[in-house]
């Protein structure tokens, strides 16, 4: 692949005329330092992308608290039927239900054994819970295990619209397969049919919203496109996609920081390579499986992807705006459910039983060898970033999903 | 209120004020033992203060509270020091200070390890305790020898604090603070000998504060003592010692930090929507990082003093990094070098030189080229009359105006405002591809941006071009000796001192532009050579006399 020079590449802007010069100020955003043909960008947020569409999930679906209040006869709700008194009611339903819940003990976050011994002296089932909240507590409620409160997913449903955002992952037009906005058939989103009507997700996936709020502030996935000869249009780039060490900083609007500098895992589980081209500033690749860190606020468990392929346009203002189509594997999706536990569950209006239930039935990729059974779904996230510098960073811990009892 | 001297706020005080004066009138041990108007008195700058402190009491005494401002006269705090006193509440901030300090090295956690001693049976008022605790550490403060009467004085004020507060350690504080409010410890007093040439303790003071800036260690104190520094050779070997030591380090950085007015960073605020990646973390860590590229450049390498405006090295955070949109792998500073025809090379495009002479929301070509001026070649820009208007180049918004080039070009249409503009403007505008926080730009509201000047009689094309005619020029490199001879001596040259300056001058090419040698042939110089007679300052005399001017 052929390199422009920097210092041949300035030379060339100085001699030409604005007009021409406009494209490569766009598309280069004019850096005076990093690697020539090399341009990397740190994703401010990555979430659920939701399509615009008007008139669908009316009502919404019901979280676990309002399952369990449904549930409870007249006199009862009755009582509880003030919103002011939610808090009591997630402990009546905390105490009815027989949740638990007990501290990691210090450093015993890789030690099955010491988790076990944790969870028996809280009184857990034998064999039941798990950790939780980013690994700080070992929790038995909804979330941990939901095969065991599946009432609480009564009044949970799918997303019943006809559009969705996404791509064609397997080829073929069915029968269960959205429309994208523009109007192409036999999108795969399951995932959205599976979520999108809880209103944490709806909102979390609003593009609009999702540029004001910095969310993979701890440990940002990077995304590096090396052999770049024009970001407007270049037809063989290389495309890694990294997880930094060092969080996002913020700069004195609140906003991110552009152009830091980011300490790339060494971790080879949190590095996918790949192929892509850009066309008219939008860049697409071939698909790869990867694994992308997923840690927010309470959330400590990494997505993992197979056949993903992104799609991400490079912005004017050198930021970036893009969707990540490809398979969610069950088990890393629900894991990030599972951290957040029942607080978290209870806060954010989430059911976790009819989560794990509609995930389930409704995977669409990825079946076992053995089991026929899917374990993956279909998947659309949206992510935005800003420009930034991935630099080679030294290994650190990686502490993983969440660990059954 | 009218700045007044520090005799006359110690009159208004108690206990240690009072003391202060009362020890320090008479009754010294270095020199020629009297008052004399000759010489200078240099107030501590307040790095100076903490590093006399933190020699003497240990880096963990903590000096807390604020400090009478420097002065900066002619670019440098250096001269202006000189031309200093200590108004009422400044003093009372210092005896503040003092009592702090004093508090700590005497309680319970210092006093083992800083005083080392305490009454005791037969010395039940502690009298052999506390004059052994002044004979110790009075010296060191003083920067000067100590009469064994002036000792008898502080230790007879001490016991009498002590028997009054009832605390033998609350005297010793009572005592200790009263030294470190005393004029003998705020200013340095560079008094000649009787040949009319600087004492053996002012020129142990001058070398120690000029190149390390801090006090003399022992060694140079003793050899103060010995009269070993009144000798070329004795003076060239401790010289010599001290410039190969690490501190060496500090005083070059004090030196920058005055000479390119990197203080001021240290209070630059920018307009947060137009910059907001700029911050008050980002101001110091540019300060840091032309100080550290300055030792790395001119004290590690040794290197040309000319070649500051021209390397493409520099001193690297990662915080820096979004400013300079440079990726930066490690946590702590690194040396990075930009590529051979990067846009950025030497000082003149670093950051903080950028940002410091940059509106809050904008450049401004004027202020960078003043400054430049002023600072790098050593000449004096008028400040523009009080009836000038701006109108047109604040007005960033002009429709047709869109560049500050052109701006300030519609600007010079009055004469009276182009006389000074021809001469700041064409180096700021050489700038003008760097925005107000020094960040790399190539356009101005959609227009393409014209660094092109001229400087020196030579046409440049850009802020690159510009470094290297820096480099080559001569001004530039008469101006740093000169600057440098000014800091060392804290003062503006008078008639008899342009021959040694010249000289300076003169060698300095010699060396190879090697400010090492320069400093070194400056120490030497300003120490050996007489002490011009001039007339004090009337406060400068109410400091030695103790008489308040009238």
């Amino acid at each position: 692949m052929n390199r422009l020079p920097r210092r041949m590449a300035f030379r060339l802007l100085k001699t030409l005329p604005l007009a021409a010069a406009l494209p490569v100020l766009i598309a280069a955003d004019t850096p005076t330092g990093g690697e020539p043909g090399v341009r990397a960008f740190v994703l401010t947020n990555i979430f659920f992308a939701a399509p615009e569409e008007e008139g669908t999930c009316t009502p919404l679906a019901d979280g676990g608290v309002e399952s369990f209040y449904n549930s409870l006869p007249a006199d009862e709700q009755a009582a509880f039927a003030d919103p002011a008194k939610r808090r009591q009611l997630e402990h009546l339903m905390k105490e009815r239900l027989g949740f638990k819940a007990t501290r990691m003990p210090p450093g015993a976050e890789n030690d099955p054994d010491a988790i076990r011994q944790a969870a028996a002296a809280a009184g857990f089932p034998a064999g039941k819970g798990r950790t939780a909240f980013a690994n700080k507590r070992i929790s038995y409620d909804s979330c941990t295990d939901p095969l065991d409160f599946m009432q609480l997913a009564k009044g949970y449903r799918h997303y019943d619209g006809k559009i969705a955002e996404g791509a064609n992952l397997d080829g073929k037009h069915k029968r269960n397969d959205f429309r994208s906005a523009a109007g192409e058939p036999g999108i795969d989103n399951q995932v959205w049919r599976a979520l999108g009507c809880t209103k944490a997700f709806r909102d979390a996936g609003d593009r609009k919203a999702a540029r004001q709020v910095l969310m993979s502030a701890r440990a940002p996935t990077l995304i590096e496109l090396r052999g770049v000869d024009d970001l407007r249009n270049d037809p063989d780039v290389t495309v890694n996609v990294m997880a930094g060490s060092d969080a996002l900083a913020r700069d004195a609007r609140g906003g991110p920081l552009l152009w830091s500098s980011f300490a790339t895992d060494p971790d080879p589980a949190l590095r996918a390579t790949t192929k892509g081209r850009i066309v008219d500033g939008v860049l697409t690749t071939d698909p790869v499986d990867m694994r992308l860190n997923y840690k927010e606020q309470i959330i400590d468990a990494p997505r993992d992807l197979r056949g993903a392929r992104i799609s991400m346009t490079l912005k004017p203002d050198g930021s970036v705006d893009g969707r990540i189509y490809g398979y969610y594997t069950l088990s890393s999706l629900y894991a990030s459910i599972e951290q957040m536990s029942q607080d978290g569950a209870s806060a954010s209006g989430i059911s976790c039983p009819g989560v794990y239930k509609a995930i389930h039935d409704l995977a669409d990729g990825y079946p076992d060898r053995k089991t026929g059974r899917k374990t993956a779904i279909s998947s659309a996230l949206g992510f935005v970033g800003v420009p930034a510098f991935a630099v080679p960073g030294e290994r650190i811990a990686v502490t993983g999903k969440g660990a059954g009892l | 209120m009218k700045p007044r001297t520090i005799l006359l706020a110690g009159a208004a005080a108690l206990t240690a004020a009072s003391m202060a004066l009362a020890m320090t009138r008479e009754g010294r041990a270095d020199d020629a033992g009297t008052v004399t108007p000759d010489g200078s008195v240099r107030r501590l700058t307040e790095a100076q203060y903490r590093r006399v402190v933190a020699d003497v009491f240990g880096q963990d005494i903590r000096v807390v509270g604020r400090f009478e401002p420097d002065k900066r006269v002619d670019g440098l705090v250096a001269v202006g020091s000189s031309m200093v006193s200590v108004t009422a509440s400044g003093f009372d901030q210092y005896e503040g200070i003092a009592r702090g300090i004093a508090e700590q090295v005497v309680d319970k956690d210092h006093r083992a390890t800083l005083v080392g001693c305490e009454p005791a049976a037969g010395d039940t008022e502690g009298q052999a305790c506390v004059s052994r605790f002044f004979a110790k550490v009075g010296p060191r403060l003083y920067r000067r020898a100590m009469a064994p009467a002036e000792i008898a004085r502080f230790t007879a004020a001490t016991l009498e604090a002590g028997r009054t507060l009832g605390d033998f350690h609350a005297g010793l504080a009572t005592g200790l603070t009263a030294m470190l409010s005393s004029p003998e410890f705020l200013f340095r007093f560079e008094r000649p000998a009787a040949n009319g040439k600087l004492g053996g303790y002012a020129r142990a003071s001058r070398i120690s504060f000029l190149l390390w800036n801090a006090p003399p260690d022992a060694t140079l104190m003793e050899a103060a003592a010995a009269g070993t520094l009144d000798t070329p050779q004795g003076l060239a070997t401790q010289v010599d010692r001290l410039m190969a030591s690490p501190r060496f380090e500090d005083g070059m950085r004090a030196f920058f930090n005055d000479f390119l007015l990197l203080d001021d960073l240290d209070t630059l605020a920018k307009d947060s929507v137009l910059f907001p990646q700029f911050n008050a973390n980002v101001a110091g860590l540019l300060k840091e990082q032309t100080l550290r590229t300055v030792v790395d450049l001119l004290v590690t390498n040794k290197g040309d003093y000319r070649d500051l405006f021209t390397t493409r090295r520099i001193a690297m955070h990662r915080a820096l990094g979004p400013i300079y949109t440079v990726p930066v792998a490690g946590r702590d500073w690194t040396m990075h070098e930009f590529p051979e025809g990067d846009p950025r090379t030497g000082l003149l495009t670093h950051a903080g030189m950028l940002a410091l002479h940059s509106h809050p929301g904008r450049t401004s070509p004027t202020l960078r080229g003043k400054a430049i001026q002023e600072a790098l070649l050593c000449r004096k820009i008028p400040a523009p009359p009080a009836n000038v208007s701006f109108a047109v180049v604040q007005d960033v918004n002009n429709p047709t105006l869109k560049t500050t080039r052109a701006r300030l070009k519609a600007h010079l249409d009055d004469e009276e405002c182009a006389t000074c503009h021809r001469v700041t403007d064409p180096i700021g505008l050489a700038l003008e591809q760097f925005d107000g926080v020094g960040q790399h730009r190539v356009t101005e509201r959609g227009e393409p941006i014209d660094a092109s000047g001229e400087f020196g009689g030579a046409a440049f094309t850009d802020a690159v071009a510009l470094g290297k005619l820096f480099h080559d020029n001569a001004d530039v490199s008469s101006c740093v000796v000169r600057t440098a001879w000014r800091y060392a001596t804290g003062r503006e040259p008078r008639a008899g001192d342009e021959p040694p300056i010249a000289r300076l001058q003169a060698a300095f090419p010699k060396v190879g532009y090697r400010m090492t040698d320069l400093m070194r042939a400056i120490a030497l110089s300003i120490t050996l050579d007489p002490v011009p007679r001039a007339p004090a300052s009337r406060q400068q005399v109410a400091i030695r006399t103790g008489v308040p001017p009238s």
